[in-house]
């Protein structure tokens, strides 16, 4: 393996939920930064030791997952602070990340949860956009159809809340 | 390190196994709270509501009212102390209320009922856990906050005055009950919807509801809009204040967009005020150029300042007044340097300039203030730019051609300017709208325009002085030098032919002097020791010190100057003696030079007051720097400190030392056989020297001293307790040294002083003071030399008095004492003593006894006491052996001081000692035997 190291990438594996194991580059692991931690948490050998399981998702996923993160491997490492202030506004969704994010809704939220699990803060951001903006301009009706909500209100009580809220509607 | 690797290797794996073990159950693309609730922050407003009309859970989440506050709190509208008051407050009420229901329920059961199980009446309360009881209350408190709202509505307000203050005189009251429901605010209302967010733990949401519903209709008409004349905002609101209100409003409504778009929306909204800026800041010219200053320009820079402040018509009404198109009418620095000549610096014209300004920047302090609202700061940034561009330039100018010119004249430019400036300053009449400390403002912003010009002012001061000291000091060398080979001639063998001419010149310049003298006081007399601080209320008080302190003085210095008697042209003429002395300093310069003619080849008080008077000069001029403050500030104190350090330098280590070492080097020297000639009431010459060189190096420490406390200490340079401060240091360390020079002195003193005392024995002593040839007259005075001895040694010791400190004195003084013991013990064993010369013996030591005794010393008398005693044992007649030998052997007379032995021995200098020793030796060794 030390031959190996000199000239290869240091790489990690990743077992999936469905006991595949993928090979990543470690560059590219580590944009987690729940793999990220563990690395640095079990020290250098760790990643030879054996694969690191990620029971929460799927290699479907896993693969998207992955491939977002090669495509973003450059990308500075988010602040520590960037949460207080800047993070709350919404930036636009950059192209490649808009055709990423083409994907039924199933695998939409998977990707989100698996960002979430992973601690994937960018991608986590990209996919939230990507559910606002298919909520945006829907009526609610619609919204309901789409991320399959049940209706739990009266017609009354739904008439209340938009009654309550009637100057926030669109002009 | 090693230990803890080998401890954690074996873990990553089983790590890794309990992972692998643990199984997920089920992945349903269910999103979690937490993650719908960051998708929610990615909605615009409007879909966030159809968003909530989805589920209860959804609405929850929307409804949650931290998401509410956040939104506030981004505009700045949230008040945290003031929410929490109202909750307590709400809580209270709630307390009251539901005792007052649960009495009402007891009695009508079905009125509770009447309502409707879930009504969501709109504030979901974080302390409730739903329930009809609780929507019921709430809307109670609903229904109160709003009366209350009325009755604090005031109160509020003055809380977020410093918000927006400026909006509140167009408070429209009509309007400050606006309805919950009202989608669409009618506009008048909008313009201060801002002002009137209240901060209501629940109701954050219907807050940002109103604020959204008046704000958000022309904020997204504006962000849609291509043209400026396009807005629904400018076609409602007719009047430029109002559009400016409204564009402020706007621009902090802006902060809580988060939705997707919200940059473009900002640029957009940037560039419609910018536009709309720039339409007022024309007005505003046009009023300007016309000097329309109530009308047009009032107006305008009103709008600018309701707008963002005002700092585009600040900076216009800065930027185009006429102080700055045209600086020259002023005045040129150039006037200060033209027309005089070298060192001198004319004040006039830059005061004049100062003048000047002041006056133009008074008359624009009344016109800001009818054309800027109080709020808007113009006189401070109208300043700075004066600063900046007028004084700085003015200055600039100045110091750097007076620095060309010479040192002098710039150093007493920067100071002298800068005092102006101070001035000009502190004349400057604040506006209405100006703060508290507007004085120091204006100080520390003409301060700066004086900030790069410190540091070089500091050490070219510093280089001056150094140099002006050193030139000083080194140019007295160089004429001592000159001198020097005739004053040491004059030195050993003047004394006598000058005596005459000599006596006569002191007494002239006791005349001279006197009344100078009556007035200011020297501070040698010993009541002004150690608080010199007093020095200027001295003059009538020691007076009296003053006069006996000359009695001594003059007598043994009169004769003491054949030195200086050499007639000096330069010096002579140099010293102000003729001219009535226009400071203290100057009338003691003029006494003690002319004086303390007799060290002047050693050192000069002159010199030393010349430095001090420099040292003083400079620390004035720089002094003025520590008003600056800040660091500046500190480096001048730092500076004024290197000055008196470099003072004491070299006044102590340059002039004093010298003068002292030469001093000591001349006692040493000294032999009492080689000078030749010892008129009789002469001391020994360069021990007096030596004792006026102490005189006056206290003279001159005192001086320090003064200087010290008035000109560092009183002025705040110094601390005078800091004993960190190089000031202080320095100037323990030339006290150090001039104490230490003293006692190196005093040491040889005493030897030379004894030397003379040893040589007036063997010179004046007759062999028949003593031992008188029989039948001459029985003389029973003191002899000669006893009194030569007592005026001599009495006459150095008086003339420390107040010189030194009282304990070195009396170091001294015991010093003194007991070589003069051993002296004259030895003197008297080389005497041969009679019955007769006894008697004269008696009165010789009864008078060193006597001059003994007035040193006060307690340690000194038994000495002299003893002798005294001794002296007796010549007086028994040789008949009575026994009794001689009595006294010998009594030890109780001499105090411990002669044993039996040595007063054998002074027995043996009897006159008749053979006759009389087999006697006494039978009676003292009998006796003694008989005894043992």
């Amino acid at each position: 393996m030390a031959a190996a190291d000199s000239t290869e990438k240091p790489f990690v594996l990743i077992e999936t939920s469905d006991g595949i194991e993928i090979r990543v580059d470690r560059e590219v692991a580590e944009r987690s930064v729940l793999i990220k931690n563990l690395l640095e948490d079990l020290g250098p050998e760790a990643a030879e030791q054996g694969a690191i399981p990620i029971p929460n998702v799927n290699e479907a996923v896993m693969r998207k997952v992955l491939e977002w993160c090669e495509q973003h491997k450059k990308d500075p490492p988010a602040a520590a602070d960037d949460d207080a202030d800047n993070r709350k506004k919404t930036t636009d969704i950059d192209e490649w990340d808009q055709k990423f994010m083409q994907v039924d809704q199933e695998m939409l939220f998977e990707i989100i949860l698996a960002a979430n699990y992973l601690d994937i803060k960018a991608l986590l951001d990209v996919g939230c956009k990507t559910v606002a903006n298919m909520i945006k301009g829907k009526s609610p009706d619609e919204i309901r159809k789409t991320f399959n909500i049940q209706n739990d209100f009266t017609p009354e009580e739904e008439d209340q809340i938009r009654r309550e809220n009637e100057w926030a509607e669109d002009r | 390190m090693s230990n803890f690797k080998r401890a954690i290797a074996p873990s990553p794996s089983r790590v890794m196994a309990s992972l692998k073990a643990t199984q997920i159950v089920a992945t349903k693309p269910i999103l979690p709270a937490e993650l719908i609730a960051t998708i929610l922050d990615h909605l615009p407003i409007a879909d966030l509501f159809r968003f909530a009309r989805t589920s209860r859970r959804m609405r929850e989440m929307v409804y949650d009212d931290t998401r509410w506050i956040a939104r506030l709190k981004s505009m700045s509208a949230w008040n945290e102390t003031e929410a929490r008051q109202r909750f307590e407050e709400g809580l209270k009420r709630k307390v009251e209320a539901q005792k007052l229901r649960e009495a009402e329920e007891r009695k009508k059961a079905d009125v509770g009922i009447g309502l409707p199980p879930n009504e969501p009446n709109g504030t979901k309360e974080e302390h409730g856990v739903g329930g009809d009881r609780k929507a019921s209350t709430t809307l109670f408190d609903a229904g109160w906050e709003e009366e209350k709202a009325k009755a604090t509505r005031e109160i509020s307000r003055d809380r977020r005055g410093t918000l927006e203050g400026n909006f509140e005189k167009l408070g429209l009251n009509s309007h400050e009950v606006v309805s919950r429901s009202a989608s669409v605010l009618d506009p008048a209302a909008a313009l201060d919807i801002l002002n009137r967010v209240r901060s209501i733990r629940g109701g954050a949401r219907q807050e940002y509801g109103k604020v959204y519903g008046a704000l958000a209709p022309y904020y997204f008409d504006l962000a849609r809009s291509r043209s400026h004349t396009d807005p629904i905002l400018f076609r409602t609101y007719r009047d430029p204040e109002e559009q400016a209100q409204m564009l402020a409003q706007l621009k902090v409504f802006a902060k809580s967009d988060f939705a997707q778009g919200w940059h473009e929306r900002h640029e957009k909204l940037e560039t419609m005020i910018a536009v709309f800026e720039n339409a007022v800041l024309r007005e505003f010219e046009q009023g300007y150029e016309l000097k329309d200053v109530d009308g047009k320009m009032h107006r305008y820079a009103h709008v600018l300042t309701t707008l963002n402040g005002g700092a585009a018509g600040v900076d216009t009404f800065i930027h185009n007044h006429p102080l700055m198109v045209d600086k020259d009418i002023l005045g040129s620095p150039m006037e200060c340097l033209n027309g005089v000549s070298g060192e001198h610096f004319d004040s006039r014209p830059s005061e004049d300039f100062f003048r000047r300004l002041a006056g133009s920047v008074n008359e624009q302090s009344a016109t800001i203030d009818r054309v800027f609202p109080p709020t808007a700061n113009v006189l401070i940034p109208f300043l700075e730019r004066i600063t900046d561009e007028i004084i700085a330039d003015y200055i600039t100018t100045l110091f750097d051609e007076a620095h060309e010119r010479n040192i002098d004249s710039y150093l007493k430019a920067v100071s002298g300017v800068f005092g102006q400036s101070l001035r000009f300053s502190r004349s400057i009449e604040a506006t209405k709208g100006a703060s508290k400390d507007f004085p120091d403002q204006v100080v520390a912003i003409v301060a700066r325009a004086f900030e790069p010009h410190v540091d070089l002012y500091l050490t070219e001061e510093l280089d001056y002085f150094k140099k002006r000291t050193e030139a000083e000091v080194r140019a007295w060398e160089t004429r001592l030098e000159a001198e020097e080979a005739s004053t040491e001639s004059f030195y050993m063998s003047n004394v006598g032919r000058q005596a005459a001419k000599r006596d006569f010149l002191s007494s002239f310049r006791k005349v001279v002097m006197l009344p100078v003298n009556a007035v200011s006081s020297i501070p040698l007399s010993s009541p002004f020791g150690g608080t010199s601080a007093k020095l200027n209320a001295s003059p009538v008080t020691d007076l009296n010190g003053d006069t006996s302190y000359h009695s001594p003085y003059g007598k043994t210095l009169e004769p003491v100057t054949p030195r200086s008697s050499t007639p000096q042209p330069g010096e002579r003429a140099s010293s102000p003696k003729p001219e009535a002395p226009t400071t203290e300093l100057a009338a003691k310069a003029a006494i003690m030079s002319t004086r303390l003619d007799a060290i002047k080849s050693l050192f000069s008080i002159e010199v030393a007051l010349d430095l001090i008077h420099k040292a003083k000069t400079s620390l004035e001029r720089a002094a003025v720097f520590v008003q600056l403050g800040g660091q500046s500030g500190e480096e001048t104190k730092e500076q004024c400190e290197a000055i008196f350090v470099q003072l004491l330098h070299q006044l102590g280590d340059r002039h004093v030392r010298t003068g002292f070492d030469k001093a000591v080097a001349h006692l040493s020297a000294y032999n009492p056989r080689e000078a030749v000639a010892h008129s009789p009431d002469t001391g020994v010459q360069p021990l007096v020297t030596f004792i006026e060189l102490v005189n006056v190096g206290d003279l001159i420490q005192q001086m320090v001293d003064v200087f010290f406390i008035q000109e560092l200490v009183a002025q705040k340079l110094v601390d005078r307790d800091d004993f960190l401060s190089p000031a202080v240091k320095e100037k323990k360390k030339f006290e150090g040294m001039l104490d230490e020079r003293v006692a190196a002195g005093l040491n040889k003193g005493i030897d030379v002083l004894m030397d003379e005392v040893e040589y007036i024995c063997g010179t004046t002593q007759k062999p028949s003071d003593y031992n008188p040839p029989v039948g001459a007259d029985l003389d029973v005075g003191v002899s000669e030399t006893a009194t030569r001895i007592v005026e001599l040694v009495g006459g150095h010791t008086r003339m420390l008095i107040g010189s030194t400190e009282k304990n070195m004195l009396d170091v001294f003084n015991q010093e003194v004492g007991v070589r003069l013991f051993t002296v004259l013990c030895k003197h008297l064993k080389r005497q041969r003593v009679s019955c007769d010369g006894a008697v004269k013996l008696i009165s010789d030591t009864n008078a060193y006894h006597a001059y003994i005794s007035t040193l006060k010393n307690k340690s000194l008398t038994p000495y002299f006491s003893a002798l005294r005693e001794l002296s007796q044992i010549y007086l028994i007649a040789p008949t009575h052996a026994k009794d001689i030998a009595t006294i010998i052997a009594d030890q109780d007379r001499y105090y411990g001081i002669l044993r039996a032995e040595d007063v054998y021995e002074f027995a043996e200098r009897r006159a008749d000692w053979y006759t009389v020793k087999p006697a006494v030796e039978r009676a003292m060794y009998g006796i003694g035997c008989s005894v043992m």
